[in-house]
């Protein structure tokens, strides 16, 4: 079984409602306290990074439940300026010294794993996953 | 993780009980496993919580929330410290790679000098950093002939050491014509214009002793002039050569000077490295050097080049400024 | 200690203030704000280091990389005020023979 929802970033206030979507769904599928906290917290990182950098955005989230294995998705998506060197931004220290909020390895750390597609001049698309183990 | 907990609860609740400075103690020991187990600042928070909860269950519920923020805001410093303990992992294989080149520099810029019966040479090049911004060639041709490049690189480390790389290999093809300094110079300074960045120069002492002859010529790039000592007159004579250094324009000439070399006779060649004194402008480094030289010329060229050095370091109160690198030829 | 430059036009000319000490660790400021100077075709560009009170061979490089670049770009590049230690190391450099250098020594009566 699997339910989407999703939340459109245009303002401030929609990360927050990103963050309540993902921490709704993540103590739905059975985390506990701290992953809540970190799933929300990935959520937040990638939707802020929408509303500085790109603008406009989507947050979707992905409940997973199915025989083999508990997950939930988050998949982050603009129509903004893209990411050049994704290598370099999936660096540590790049974000803290270039000044691009928290970092996606950080984003990364708190989940399980993360995938980015990027265009320049098209958009961004960083899918994230973290298993219920 | 529920090993942990259940250690946790047992530390934190002796506490509550005894509250002496052994618990305290011990409470110490276990945070040292859990750094070293990689247990993030939110786990922690969280088993303390879950601590709390059993030591004083009916209490927990007034607090829960609380402890639940504190769970958000420990996420965020876990983030940094995460990011904190990678960086310094990756500062650790910077410094190993960092070793490495240093070792294969030391290897591919090392200088051996030679050996002859009728010339005393002695050497010695110290860098400030890991990495020698300073390099001296030495190429002979059996007692007939006796060749010497110092250099300097503009700019210290990396930078410096890949370009004096590039210098080295072009002084090793250029053997053929190292009775010529002026020659050496203008082929090293085409190198090194086409190769580097507009801020990247070398400057070059060059100089060629004719053995049999006792004819010393040398030409200079932007070097330090070198000094001669004349034993027969017991006075040094600065070595000026004028020469712009290699690097900056590309068709440049260099003109070269000669002086004969008698028995006794010193030259001594070297960076900037040995006569600026960052810290010590009043000292006249020229004026010290030839007198120490002075003093001390009855011991062979090495021992001079580590007196040097020595009474330099102990000037600058031990801490040079800049490479060190000192060539001293005595004709015996 | 930094080193600072601050720039002030004087007609046609581009005059400059370098002040503090140039080495390799302070030489990098320096380095990107000459390389920010625009150089139009005649510009002249006239450094003051009378408040350089001490410059290793890294500042040198920027010094004549600029001079470089104004060279190629039609512009002409003066330094002025050096002082006797700061001239010697241009001397020996062969620098002073292809810029324009001014000591601030007084005139010497000969």
């Amino acid at each position: 079984m699997t339910v989407k929802s999703s939340v459109e970033i245009i303002t401030e206030w929609d990360i927050v409602a990103a963050r309540q979507l993902g921490r709704n769904e993540a103590k739905a599928l059975g985390f506990g306290t701290v992953d809540q906290a970190r799933i929300t917290t990935a959520i937040s990182e990638l939707a802020r990074n929408i509303y500085l950098y790109a603008n406009i955005g989507f947050i979707e989230v992905e409940r997973v439940e199915t025989e083999a294995e508990k997950k939930i998705v988050i998949i982050a998506s603009d129509k903004g300026p893209g990411i050049k060197d994704v290598r370099k931004v999936m660096e540590d220290g790049y974000s803290t010294t270039g000044g691009l909020g928290a970092g996606l390895p950080g984003v990364k750390r708190l989940m399980d794993s993360m995938d980015i597609q990027s265009i320049v001049g098209e958009g961004t698309i960083i899918r994230t996953e973290k298993r219920l183990c | 993780m529920k090993e942990l907990e259940k250690q946790y609860k047992k530390i934190l609740s002796d506490y509550m009980i005894d509250k002496t400075e052994k618990n305290l103690y011990i409470g110490q020991n276990f945070i040292r496993q859990l750094i070293q187990k990689n247990v993030s600042p939110e786990d922690v928070v969280s088993i303390h919580k879950n601590a709390i909860a059993q030591i004083f269950p009916d209490r927990i519920k007034e607090v829960q929330s609380a402890y639940d923020f504190l769970i958000e805001v420990m996420v965020h410093y876990g983030m940094a410290h995460r990011e904190h303990q990678s960086l310094l992992q990756k500062q650790a294989e910077f410094e190993i790679e960092m070793n490495i080149a240093t070792n294969i520099q030391k290897t591919l810029l090392k200088t051996v000098i030679p050996q002859l019966s009728s010339v005393d040479i002695g050497m010695i090049s110290i860098p400030i950093r890991k990495m020698n911004g300073d390099y001296v060639h030495f190429l002979q041709d059996q007692e007939d002939y006796l060749s010497v490049a110092v250099t300097d690189v503009v700019g210290k480390g990396v930078p410096a050491a890949l370009c004096m790389s590039m210098v080295k290999f072009g002084l090793e093809t250029l053997e053929y014509a190292y009775k010529d300094p002026s020659y050496v110079l203008e082929v090293i300074n085409r190198v090194i214009e086409k190769g580097v960045d507009d801020s990247m120069f070398v400057s070059m002492f060059y100089g060629c002793l004719d053995i049999q002859n006792n004819i010393f010529s040398y030409a200079s790039a932007g070097h330090e002039p070198a000094l001669h000592y004349r034993a027969n007159e017991n006075t040094f004579y600065s070595l000026e050569a004028k020469g712009l250094l290699l690097g900056v324009l590309p068709e440049i000439k260099y003109s070269y000077n000669k002086i004969s070399l008698k028995e006794q006779d010193i030259v001594i060649i070297m960076t900037d490295g040995v006569t600026e004194f960052r810290a010590h402008d009043d000292v006249n480094s020229r004026e010290m050097i030839t007198s120490l030289i002075a003093e001390h010329k009855h011991q062979s060229a090495q021992q001079l080049c580590n007196l040097l050095h020595k009474e330099i370091e102990r000037i600058q109160d031990f801490k040079l400024s800049d490479d060190f690198s000192v060539v001293i030829i005595k004709k015996k | 200690m930094d080193v600072l430059i601050h720039f002030k036009e004087d007609g046609a000319k581009l005059c400059g203030f370098v002040e503090g000490e140039i080495d390799t660790f302070t030489a990098s400021g320096l380095r990107e704000e000459l390389e920010a100077v625009k150089i139009t075709k005649g510009l002249e560009i006239e450094l003051d280091l009378s408040k350089v009170n001490y410059m290793d061979s890294t500042g040198l490089g920027i010094f004549v990389a600029f001079y470089k670049r104004a060279t190629r770009e039609g512009g002409k590049v003066k330094l002025v005020g050096l002082s006797n230690r700061l001239q010697r190391l241009f001397e020996i450099t062969g620098l002073s023979e292809l810029m324009d250098i001014e000591t601030d020594k007084k005139v010497e009566f000969s």
